[in-house]
């Protein structure tokens, strides 16, 4: 007999505690610094151009097969204003392919690519698949306007 | 002689008048109940409820109801056709016909009967006809065990009910509502009879089919009891309009009978001013929403019990202790009739004792042994084995 006044107490105590849910599509929680959305390119600001040479090792690492990336020679590294003899030329990452396992992330060698901790990063629906295939401008894009935040100490 | 709100008219058309009106408090009463059930089981559950529709959710109810009217009605190939549509009035009729004699204030009610409680005890018991029904013509399995567990359950409960409204009536002297609200000026019957009260909000929640006593919908195991098969406006008249339709006939019907209805409590009319139909009916809507709340509480708290629970709980306690309570009502009101305190002092004396003696009863019959005991006798039983 006791218990069921205990269990009213409780159920009564709860109602008067702040709801946990929050209006999702109008309201959004903060996603933590090590959240893994989708893989993006950095874009390096002391340069002007990428951080990727086009080098294939994530497109060799990854298990989905889910990017193509294409390889020219750099035209800065010509003029002498950069060190890389090689940029990347094109690169798709198709999003509906990837499977979100930061093994790319983990074989670059220049820290070129990391993976979206934004909230873009999670709301990509999208009523074609062929728009899940992203290209170079789309990849560099969130880096280009500096709203990826950095959680490895640079 | 006849007519709302003094106009004079034909019997007739006052008649269809006023039914008109309970019938339109009802939906608009039954689309709150939902919304505001919605709500408190979400804060509750530490959620939002429904917070789309309109400012906070408020239209909910209303695209609910648009959704449901709107949906097809289907029927199961095998169904026995008319028993399977018929159903689902079989089960509202009884429940709207409660609400046709409930005085919501002093002389306005659709009809007064002299025998109002007698009426609405007979009327309710008529709605597990229409469970049977729906479930037998469903040709459905869960539907068929939901209607068998709701026959056992209703018709057990309905004997406590019966107690419970009985040992008021006992005490009033009389089955018309309307005189047992106006004989609740002073002390109003929950204090004088605090067994029969607990005894009625449990049957209440049992013959509403609420969620300790939730066993013929029971979602996760009869996945909707007699109502699987039921869809679009047939389900909305079961479900909403039979459920808290019920909810607020019964509720409505517990406050006048034990919290006094649209009387000021403790003899404080004089108090608060004259007697006018606004107070009565903002005093019955408090009375009843507290309630209804607390029906609400209530399911949103306990887990569903057992059908052995349930029928043992019904049977075993709830049933003896009202008859107990009738016995000595009886022996009370027949042999002090001449003092009205000692009278009232006495039946509040054992009522309240009765109700301590059933909660320990039912403190003695769930206690669980301590660990230390069970792990002892868990040792004994081995050893003895050996």
């Amino acid at each position: 007999m006791i218990g069921v006044l205990k269990a009213l107490s409780v159920t009564a105590g709860t109602f008067f505690r702040k709801p946990v849910t929050i209006q999702y599509p109008t309201e959004h929680r903060q996603v933590p610094d090590r959240d893994r959305a989708f893989p993006i390119l950095l874009w390096d600001f002391d340069v002007d151009e990428s951080f990727c040479t086009g080098c294939h090792a994530c497109e060799r690492a990854c298990p989905v097969e889910c990017m193509t990336v294409t390889m020219k020679d750099n035209p800065k590294h010509a003029e002498g204003t950069s060190k890389r003899r090689k940029i990347l030329d094109e690169f798709f990452i198709d999003y509906g392919r990837c499977m979100r396992c930061n093994i790319c992330v983990e074989v670059c060698n220049f820290d070129a690519i990391a993976m979206n901790n934004t909230w873009v990063g999670h709301e990509l629906s999208t009523v074609d698949r062929k728009d899940l295939v992203m290209d170079r401008e789309q990849l560099l894009a969130l880096s280009k306007q500096q709203q990826i935040r950095p959680w490895v100490p640079s | 002689m006849w007519g709302i709100f003094g106009v004079n008219m034909n019997v007739w058309l006052d008649a269809f008048l006023r039914l008109q009106l309970i019938v339109l408090t009802m939906t608009v009463t039954v689309m709150a109940l939902i919304y505001i059930e919605r709500k408190f089981l979400g804060k509750i559950q530490q959620r939002l409820g429904p917070m789309r529709t309109g400012p906070f959710g408020t239209l909910q109810s209303v695209a609910d109801a648009l959704k449901l009217v709107s949906k097809e009605d289907l029927r199961p190939a095998t169904a026995d056709r008319w028993l399977f549509e018929l159903a689902p009035f079989l089960t509202f009729v009884p429940t709207f016909m409660i609400l046709m004699t409930i005085p919501f204030m002093q002389d306005w009610g659709v009809r007064n009967l002299t025998l109002g409680l007698f009426y609405i005890i007979a009327v309710s018991g008529v709605s597990v006809i229409g469970y049977i029904m729906a479930g037998w013509a469903s040709d459905n399995k869960y539907a068929l065990l939901g209607a068998a567990r709701s026959a056992a359950q209703l018709i057990s409960y309905e004997i406590p009910l019966v107690l419970a409204v009985l040992a008021v009536a006992m005490v009033a002297g009389t089955l018309n509502i309307e005189s047992i609200i106006l004989q609740q000026d002073v002390i109003p019957n929950i204090i004088l009879q605090p067994l029969p009260f607990f005894i009625l909000i449990t049957a209440l929640l049992a013959e509403l089919s609420r969620r300790p006593f939730d066993i013929p919908i029971g979602e996760s195991e009869l996945v909707g009891g007699p109502w699987v098969e039921y869809s679009g406006m047939r389900w909305s008249i079961i479900f909403a309009l039979t459920e808290y339709a019920g909810l607020w006939g019964m509720s409505a019907l517990t406050a006048m009978v034990f919290l006094g209805g649209w009387q000021f409590p403790f003899g404080t009319a004089s108090f608060w001013g004259d007697f006018d139909f606004l107070y009565q009916l903002l005093l019955i809507f408090v009375k009843s929403f507290a309630l209804i709340l607390m029906v609400m509480w209530i399911s949103a708290t306990f887990p569903r019990l057992r059908i052995d629970q349930l029928m043992a709980f019904c049977w075993k306690v709830l049933l003896p202790f009202g008859f107990v309570q009738i016995m000595i009502n009886g022996i009370v009101l027949n042999y002090v009739s001449d003092s009205e305190v000692l009278r009232n002092i006495l039946l509040f004396a054992t009522s309240s004792a009765l109700l301590v003696a059933m909660c320990y009863v039912v403190y003695r019959a769930t206690r669980q042994p301590s660990r230390e005991e069970r792990l002892r006798r868990l040792v004994m039983a081995r050893s003895t084995a050996e």
